[in-house]
């Protein structure tokens, strides 16, 4: 059956590899108006509401691109990537990837455990990778929260002018909101069913077109669960080697190293 | 001239950090409220793989910032000199990041922490001030410790993976480096750093009379920001032997002006600090591969 996939040849040999075959691309979309929340001027303090609508925006996002993995018959979606275009106040969320299918037709024990499908932001070779260390993905977990930051008083600007100081109310704002975005993604991962842990996760900061006191963090990472079954530990020692060719760093996004398929 | 070895950065005292109540909360679902440890880590997959093969497993990602108020400082216009206040500032600053980080992984419980990376933002809406953030993945040793206690010296109390003050090792290496690292029979120690926030003389107009049309080196500037770099990396290597360290490895050294006149440039250097294991390894010997990937 003819396939449409954003993987490149060595990624699909990989996932072929592992018994995976790229079923097609997917895709899902939301547009949402990005709404603003009265904050007082002197506070450290969430907006609620907007964390919930930047969270809401990519569950939504995702959860269309699940509808199309599903009706594509697949088992999950690997190199899952979220965009956001903003165009004045309002902000486009897509959610692309491709959608894989496990060859055997045994996919029901790679879904998550209320049988949608698996979801994760890794490159083939990564996903093969893991796989061969024992683990599968569960899901592409998030965690948000946008957070204003006080302004400072005149008294306190008087105070610190001139001196080496720590500002302990904006270090406590910021550290505060990173770690609820992690907190939230940490917990997102859970339910998904990803007991194991978070791979990749990264946490931005973004601030989409508001005022400068503002600040979203965005938490991205992906939950994995161990496999169980033997077969897929197949925990080879990594070999040093030295490339013949001439070294040049990699192009960002590509696999950093040259997977190795176990011999048969 | 401001190379007076006395001059030593002063490390601010190691007082417990208290970390944020989200902080905690995270930190006690990742210890296992839930039942069973749970980590999170920004480990690529293959880091990942090679940090559990090196006999580690992730404990969590752990995090520590500081927002500073930097304070002011003239440069004397024609002077080549050192800016203490600002050297210090961000100095400073940057060791707190790395004090609540290193509390985060204390209270995870791991021995240390790697592919730790220092950033400093500035933010709109605050002028003078900049803020640091330290962000890593906190790892323990599967077998806690007990094949790296019984080739060495017994430290009873602790993690022999832990540096020698007690603290969870902190290291900028990357799961792979890690990995190789512990393979050649090194460990490391902390992430040691040095900086020098300099100011460099303007010219004067003779000056400029004088050189316009020639070809000449410009002592001046040559000795001006030679000196820089060689404090701060004489301040990272300080910290090195501070803690006992046998030498730093993967030292990088940075160049930055954060928002100053053009003429005040700091020199930042950073690097793991590493101890030889008693056991003796042999470093494994490169296999020559030809990739056909493009």
């Amino acid at each position: 059956m003819a396939f449409t996939s954003d993987l490149t040849i060595d990624e699909v040999l990989l996932i072929e590899e592992v018994g995976f075959e790229p079923v097609d691309l997917v895709l899902g979309s939301s547009y949402f108006h990005i709404g603003w929340q009265y904050s007082s001027w002197s506070a450290n303090e969430e907006l609620t509401q907007i964390s919930a609508m930047m969270l809401d925006a990519r569950h939504t996002a995702m959860a269309r691109m699940m509808e199309q993995t599903i009706a594509a018959k697949a088992d999950g979606v690997l190199g899952l990537r979220l965009e956001i275009e903003r165009e004045g106040h309002n902000a486009e969320f897509t959610a692309i990837g491709t959608a894989v299918r496990r060859r055997k037709g045994d996919g029901v024990q790679w879904r998550r455990p209320r049988g949608e499908p698996f979801s994760c932001d890794l490159s083939g070779a990564d996903f093969w990778a893991l796989v061969r260390g024992g683990f599968r993905p569960m899901g592409l977990s998030c965690g948000v929260c946008v957070y204003h930051v006080a302004h400072q008083g005149l008294a306190g600007w008087f105070k610190t002018v001139g001196n080496n100081v720590e500002m302990p109310t904006f270090t406590q704002a910021l550290y505060e909101a990173r770690e609820l975005a992690m907190g939230r993604m940490q917990a997102e991962a859970w339910a998904l069913g990803g007991t194991a842990g978070l791979v990749g996760v990264t946490v931005e900061e973004g601030s989409h077109g508001w005022d400068s006191h503002v600040i979203e963090y965005s938490a991205l990472g992906t939950a994995i669960v161990p496999i169980g079954d033997p077969a897929h530990e197949v925990h080879e020692s990594p070999t040093v080697v030295l490339v013949a060719q001439d070294w040049e760093p990699p192009p960002a996004g590509a696999p950093a190293v040259a997977a190795k398929p176990a011999a048969t | 001239m401001a190379n007076n070895p006395n001059q030593q950065m002063q490390r601010p005292p190691m007082e417990r950090q208290v970390l944020p109540q989200h902080a905690q909360e995270r930190i006690q679902r990742m210890r296992g409220a839930q039942g069973q440890r749970f980590f999170t880590s920004d480990l690529s997959v293959k880091e990942f793989l090679l940090v559990r093969e090196s006999g580690f497993e992730c404990a969590g990602l752990v995090m520590g910032s500081s927002i500073y108020h930097v304070g002011y400082q003239r440069g004397n216009y024609y002077e080549n000199m050192e800016m203490t206040v600002l050297t210090q500032a961000l100095y400073q600053a940057r060791e707190l990041a790395m004090a609540r980080m290193e509390e985060e992984a204390s209270e995870l419980g791991a021995d240390g922490v790697i592919g730790v990376r220092l950033k400093v933002n500035r933010h709109t809406w605050g002028d003078d001030l900049l803020e640091f953030v330290a962000i890593g993945t906190a790892v323990y040793a599967r077998d806690g410790g007990a094949a790296l206690a019984a080739a060495q010296a017994p430290q009873p109390g602790r993690s022999p993976w832990r540096a020698p003050n007690g603290t969870p090792f902190t290291s900028d290496l990357s799961g792979q480096d890690f990995w190789m690292l512990l393979k050649s029979g090194y460990r490391p120690v902390s992430l040691v750093m040095g900086n020098c926030v300099y100011h460099v003389a303007h010219q004067t107009l003779g000056g400029w009379f004088k050189t316009v049309g020639n070809n000449v080196e410009m002592t001046n500037f040559t000795q001006g920001l030679y000196d820089a770099r060689e404090l701060a990396m004489e301040r990272m290597q300080a910290e090195a032997q501070m803690d006992g360290a046998g030498g730093v490895v993967g030292t990088q050294i940075t160049e930055t002006s954060h928002g100053w006149d053009a003429h005040v440039i700091e020199f930042f250097a950073v690097g793991t600090s590493v101890l030889p294991i008693a056991i003796a390894a042999q470093p494994p010997i490169p296999q020559l591969v030809m990739t056909v990937n493009e």
